[in-house]
């Protein structure tokens, strides 16, 4: 077990935060914890849109459109608090995942609801989490990967399968040169009403044009106004990060 | 889409663990139980990248284990509806095909495939369009959407779709052999 003690190095006594690249030390102080339920959910495919008392486009609650948010993922104890503060689209509360009032929950057809769906990660997490985008997971993972490197030489210690298939993906996926500046590119985007999610997915996406970053993040657009000079400028700087194919 | 959240898990120890390395046969521990495990609410725990805290342990009333509350980060990877993602394909069926996106399985149907792509069955099914410039096979890499999910015990299962503006294929590889 002394090998594992080379990971340790990774897991320092009393309160220090671990072994992650400094710039998430501070984020993380101030993290909320999450206690582990014992099994998860058994959720089914969401189809059933949710009212949303977090609606960011109030044009889009004006037109009474039904949205699907990522609120539906939550746990049904969640939902119950949900249901009892939503209300602002005037729907009925039929919540998928909390049904126990015994309606079914509505199937809605399927091309409106690809169309409609909206990219709201902040509804879903828990507050202290950060986003990482896979040039940065990279990063991360890779350190990770060559502390396991010296631990797999221990037949009784083996490599996780998600593990290799996640460092895999996210080296795949690891379209720039260096992820620090790129990410201090996109987070200029918080200026312009752009949230954590769009920016990490616009990160990942690696887009060539604002069409593009219109068309696969349709979120964005509520604010078109607002961000389309910025996302055409940084689109542009992280050209220069690109990593050439 | 990957995070880094913390995370608390009560440990069990059993007593013949106790002393002066009681601290790494927890970290150990933990890492054994939790890496590589898929929960609904965070999805896949990739990673354990710190043990920030390890409380006080409690002893359990009529066997000799200990309970420790452990405060821990980690990397987790969890699709969203919405998102987009490469995944390369895994399978290809005439209902559609499979592809794989890191730990996350994601099913395409047919419905959700362009209407001028066909199915090809034969060694390698495949899906073309007419003029067979583009065509999706296993291995192919492919941008889709999410647009649904499910989550088993030990797995997320997703939905995706390429019928939309800037998703479909990135890289055929009969092209690239």
């Amino acid at each position: 077990m002394a090998d594992k003690a080379g990971k340790g190095s990774a897991f320092p006594g009393g309160n220090d935060l671990g072994s992650l690249k400094g710039k998430s030390a501070a984020a993380l102080k101030e993290s909320h914890v999450e206690i582990e339920l014992s099994d998860s959910d058994g959720e089914g495919f969401i189809e059933t849109p949710l009212p949303s008392s977090k609606g960011k486009s109030s044009a889009e609650a004006k037109s009474g459109k039904k949205r699907v948010s990522f609120s539906s993922l939550k746990t049904s104890g969640n939902n119950l608090f949900n249901n009892s503060t939503a209300g602002d689209l005037g729907k009925s509360s039929n919540v998928g995942k909390a049904g126990g009032k015994g309606s079914l929950p509505q199937a809605t057809p399927l091309e409106p609801l690809i169309a409609e769906t909206q990219l709201k990660l902040e509804l879903e997490l828990p507050k202290g989490a950060r986003l990482l985008m896979d040039c940065e997971a990279a990063e991360v993972l890779q350190d990770i990967h060559e502390h396991m490197t010296v631990l797999s030489q221990d037949p009784k210690i083996k490599m996780p399968e998600s593990f290799s298939k996640a460092f895999q993906y996210s080296k795949v996926n690891d379209h720039y040169n260096n992820a620090k500046a790129v990410r201090q590119v996109l987070e200029t985007l918080k200026l312009n009403a752009v949230t954590d999610g769009e920016i990490c997915l616009m990160g990942n996406v690696c887009p060539e044009n604002v069409d593009e970053v219109y068309a696969l993040i349709p979120s964005l657009k509520g604010n078109i106004e607002k961000n389309e000079v910025a996302l055409k400028d940084a689109i542009a700087s992280l050209a220069k990060f690109r990593t050439p194919k | 889409m990957f995070f880094h959240i913390t995370l608390e898990r009560n440990m069990q120890l059993h007593p013949r663990h106790f002393g002066p390395h009681l601290r790494d046969k927890l970290v150990a521990k933990l890492m054994k139980d939790v890496e590589g495990t898929c929960s609904g609410r965070h999805g896949f725990v990739v990673a354990i990248t710190g043990v920030e805290d390890i409380g006080k342990g409690l002893i359990r009333e009529g066997t000799g284990f200990v309970t420790f509350p452990v405060k821990y980060q980690a990397v987790v990877f969890r699709p969203f509806k919405g998102e987009i993602l490469e995944a390369v394909v895994t399978m290809v069926n005439k209902m559609g095909f499979f592809a794989e996106a890191g730990p996350v399985q994601i099913f395409v149907s047919n419905h959700l495939i362009p209407d001028d792509m066909e199915f090809q069955s034969g060694d390698m099914p495949n899906y073309t369009t007419s003029d067979g410039s583009v065509k999706i096979q296993k291995d192919s890499e492919v941008r889709l959407k999410i647009i649904g999910t499910r989550v088993d015990a030990t797995e997320i299962f997703c939905i995706g779709t390429i019928k939309d503006d800037f998703l479909g294929v990135i890289n055929d590889p009969g092209v690239t052999a």
